[in-house]
């Protein structure tokens, strides 16, 4: 089906319409290995155009792929069979702040960072905290569950997300949720919506819990020649019940890697795990750090150092802050890509995980590292290698294969935070695989025409290698 | 799994690894001028390494549009600053640049200033526009900016005179940074030669932000800014005054002179009132990287956000040290005072420190 750009330009504006060769190209990635290019781009700034966009599209039978600022790991925004991306970052209207309430009310393509700027007059920030949020809109959060360092204490985009407004495939406009923390009335759809990547129906305005934003803080860093200890140190810090606020972990090759990257200096040891404590009372922050510390110490954690200067907390997080764009300097030629990277694991697994993780990179012949939120299960990998390299692309394949199959036989899931798009998509049809055709069926209630994001999720193609080109240049 | 042929970009080939590198994140989106304007992801930093790579790659045909797109680019550095990965972003940028004017897409402004340069050793294109030769012991590098406003610089002059700073003045020719940023490398390696003829040294004192930049990275000259020369000398003077002060791309991430004029200014009994987002963050004027020649609107556009920044400080003087930024913001404030009847006006730090040095009981 071609695009009528002219009908597109009447419903947002021909400065809202593009579809030369160069733009489409742009938008043929994200922050992921795939590339794919859409028919055309469409910006639309009301609920009113987002409703006549979709009319036209369902009508027509093209895709509509909704997109924030394009940083998902996975490909979810990546058009495998073309068709419209829309563009969300006009619908960046912060419309109301409700301190009273605990709740405010965004438009999808408002920033994360932005919106915390604005709530902290109030006393307030919207919690998830995701590395990327100076950059990644709400809608995008929405779209993928987003999470960050903070999650651990705090939740997911899902726990703070308790109502939206949303344009179905078919332009209709619905109102799910409520704005109540509790809400025991029927189907929670707005909790749906969550992580189901665009392709349920467009977010046109989030409802979101915000939180007080703690008085005092403080941080600490622990060094592990071993890391069964680093893995134990961190089960064991939340089954005492103390609620850290961040609980990082950073293995050896991630520490390499930031030492040749920003020649911090960290020790070359096996794990280094980063803590944070915050709250309303100096006392009990204190009283949770030095309970941690203690873990550490059990734990035979080293080095241990713990500040509540703001300049010294920064240097402390400055090596997980600039981790993944690092990675690429962990050995010359070798260059970071976004596989296999946010598994989650019971607590109790992490350790086993990582080294796992290691033993498959090693025979595979690629490198990982493992790092990420463990306070929360979640572990990060990047895979680095010589992507001008095809045969480093199928070690790289074998390598996710065997780290998504350890992960679900420890009772793990294959997306912790970055969502599933196409890189995770063989990895989550092989986890899901009960509750695949229940998801179709969502899907088909409420898109009949397959129109938004297809081939995401359940629908996704069966070898992520050869679901969309790669964005990397293959010559070797 | 598909694999693509690299494309003889010349100047971008040598760019393949860093490009590579981009993790694609759009952190270098969060404070870009040019896309906080239009909101397309085309016109920030992600959006110009995608297409270079496309260029190299040939999944993209060189294309007026592209050109377009990537002369888009106020070369604020803002990004390099928001970059985790370090990627050389500009380079990548003049280097699709210098390849696209290589394949016949350079536009015919830009095309006219090389010229010009090429003809008179200027970017006016005018053999009057001369700097008045001086004997001295300190080389003083006018730059093209100041040379086509005489009376700037005359004042300059004096005032490193005034305070015992003795500059030798050349019959100098343009630096050549025009020619590298707009893509005119093959003009500028010719240039180059002519231009170390006509400026033998290998450490100087500067006017221009930009040319200070370019003097050391382009020319390998020890090139400080005559603010950094004279802080030390400048007398105290009370001018008593309010004003906000406009940070130039080229300093405040360029060569990290922030300090300086701020000392300065206080020196002088200047108070400043500091915009919301100064020194290190300090926003771009909207006129750098060659945007002013072919992109006006958008030029005005920037430049008329950062005077409204300035008009929210509540003081009625903005000064600033690069005449690029004094002329872009000067018209941007004239067009808010017009429409919205809000006025600051605009100064450059020489007229400034002109006052002081008249104020002060040192030197009357
Ligand atoms: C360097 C880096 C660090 C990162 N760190 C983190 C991190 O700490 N935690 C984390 O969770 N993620 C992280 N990410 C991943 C990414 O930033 C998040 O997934 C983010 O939430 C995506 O936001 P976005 O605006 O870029 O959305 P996009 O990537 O544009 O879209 C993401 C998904 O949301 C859908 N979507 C977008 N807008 C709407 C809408 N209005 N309605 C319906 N669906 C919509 C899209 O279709 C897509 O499926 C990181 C990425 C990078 C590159
Ligand atoms: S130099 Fe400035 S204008 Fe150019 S891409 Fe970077 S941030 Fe944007
Ligand atoms: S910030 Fe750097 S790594 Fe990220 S997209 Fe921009 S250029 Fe690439």
């Amino acid at each position: 089906m071609k695009i009528d750009v002219k009908k597109l330009k009447e419903i947002v504006g021909e400065e809202n319409v593009r579809d030369n060769i160069a733009d489409l190209y742009v938008y043929s990635s994200d922050a992921s290995v795939h590339s794919s290019k859409p028919d055309a781009i469409v910006r639309p700034s009301s609920i009113k155009e987002v409703q006549e966009i979709l009319r036209y599209a369902n009508k027509n039978k093209i895709p509509v792929i909704p997109r924030g600022a394009g940083s998902g790991m996975s490909g979810q925004t990546v058009p495998l069979s073309g068709g419209i991306i829309l563009d969300m970052k006009r619908m960046d209207k912060i419309i109301e702040i409700r301190p009273e309430d605990v709740i405010c009310k965004v438009e999808p393509g408002v920033i994360n960072d932005e919106l915390n700027r604005v709530l902290q007059p109030y006393g307030f920030f919207f919690p998830p905290t995701p590395s990327s949020g100076r950059i990644c809109t709400i809608g995008g959060m929405i779209g993928t569950n987003a999470s960050g360092v903070r999650s651990v204490k705090y939740g997911a985009t899902r726990d703070a997300v308790i109502g939206m407004k949303v344009v179905l495939a078919n332009g209709d406009l619905v109102t799910f949720g409520s704005n109540t923390k509790v809400d025991s009335s029927g189907y929670q759809l707005a909790k749906l919506m969550v992580g189901s990547e665009g392709t349920l129906g467009i977010v046109v305005e989030a409802t979101l819990l915000i939180s007080p934003l703690p008085k005092y803080r403080s941080m600490g860093v622990a060094n592990f020649s071993a890391l069964e200890d680093a893995g134990r140190m961190i089960s064991e810090t939340i089954a005492a019940g103390i609620t850290p606020s961040m609980l990082e972990l950073m293995d050896n090759v991630a520490i390499t890697a930031v030492n040749n990257a920003q020649n911090l200096g960290l020790p070359d040891v096996d794990a280094i795990v980063i803590f944070e404590c915050n709250g309303m009372l100096k006392e009990a922050v204190e009283y949770d750090m030095g309970r941690v510390k203690k873990v550490c110490k059990k734990n035979n954690g080293t080095g241990i150092r713990v500040s509540n200067d703001p300049d010294e907390m920064t240097r402390i997080y400055e090596g997980r802050k600039k981790l993944f764009p690092s990675l690429s300097k962990y050995r010359e030629g070798l260059f970071t890509t976004a596989l296999a990277d946010d598994m989650a694991v019971p607590m109790s697994k992490i350790a086993d995980t990582v080294h796992e993780i290691h033993v498959i990179a090693k025979r595979n012949n690629v490198v990982m590292s493992a790092y990420g939120h463990c306070g929360a299960g979640l572990i990060h990998t990047k895979i680095l290698m010589d992507t001008n390299k095809k045969s480093q692309w199928e070690d790289a394949k074998h390598a996710v294969k065997e780290v998504y199959d350890y992960v679900h036989k420890v009772g793990g899931t294959t997306s912790g935070e970055h969502g599933i798009g196409f890189s995770k998509g063989p990895a989550f049809k092989q986890e899901k695989k009960d509750s695949l055709e229940m998801m179709k069926a969502i899907k088909k209630a409420l898109d009949p025409n397959n129109i938004l994001n297809p081939h995401k999720l359940m629908d996704s193609p069966d070898d992520w290698l050869t679901a969309t080109p790669l964005r990397y240049q293959v010559t070797k | 799994m598909a694999t693509k042929a690299i494309n003889n970009s010349k100047h971008l080939k040598k760019y393949e690894k860093e490009m590579n590198m981009c993790i694609r994140c759009a952190y270098c989106f969060e404070e870009c001028p040019v896309i906080k304007e239009t909101q397309w992801d085309t016109d920030g930093a992600r959006g110009k390494i995608i297409m270079s790579y496309g260029l190299l790659t040939g999944e993209l045909e060189p294309s007026q549009y592209i050109a377009d797109k990537l002369f888009r680019c106020t070369f604020c550095r803002d990004c390099l600053d928001k970059c985790p990965s370090n990627i050389n972003i500009l380079e990548i940028i003049s280097s699709a640049r210098a390849d696209l004017v290589k394949a016949g897409y350079a536009s015919d402004t830009h095309k006219h200033v090389i010229k010009n340069i090429k003809d008179t050793g200027n970017i006016y294109g005018d053999t009057e526009v001369i700097s008045q030769e001086r004997e001295g012991k300190i080389p003083l590098f006018i730059g093209c900016q100041y040379l086509g406003r005489p009376n700037k610089t005359k004042k300059y002059i004096k005032i490193l005179e005034k305070l015992g700073i003795d500059p030798v003045v050349e019959n100098e020719m343009c630096c050549g940074y025009p020619m590298e940023v707009l893509g005119f490398r093959e003009d500028f390696e010719k240039h180059k030669e002519k231009f170390q003829k006509s400026f033998p040294y290998k450490d100087a004192i500067t006017l221009c932000p930009t040319c200070t930049v370019f003097l050391r990275e382009g020319h390998q000259i020890d090139a400080k800014h005559v603010l950094q020369v004279m802080l030390e000398k400048l007398p105290k003077a009370n001018l008593d005054m309010k004003v906000t002060y406009h940070d130039p791309c080229d300093f405040s991430r360029g060569l990290k002179i922030i300090e300086e004029p701020r000392k300065i200014l206080e020196k002088l009994g200047v108070e400043i009132v500091e915009m919301k987002n100064n020194k290190e963050n300090s926003r771009c004027c909207g006129g750098g990287g060659g945007i002013l020649m072919t992109d006006q609107d958008l030029s005005g556009d920037i430049a008329r956000k950062r005077i409204k920044e300035a008009i929210e400080t509540g003081v009625d003087i903005l000064v600033t040290s690069c005449p690029t930024c004094e002329q872009v913001l000067k018209k941007a404030a004239q067009e808010i005072s017009e429409d919205e009847g809000k006025s600051i006006s605009v100064r450059n730090i020489e007229d400034i420190i002109w006052r002081g040095l008249k104020k002060s009981a040192e030197i009357s």
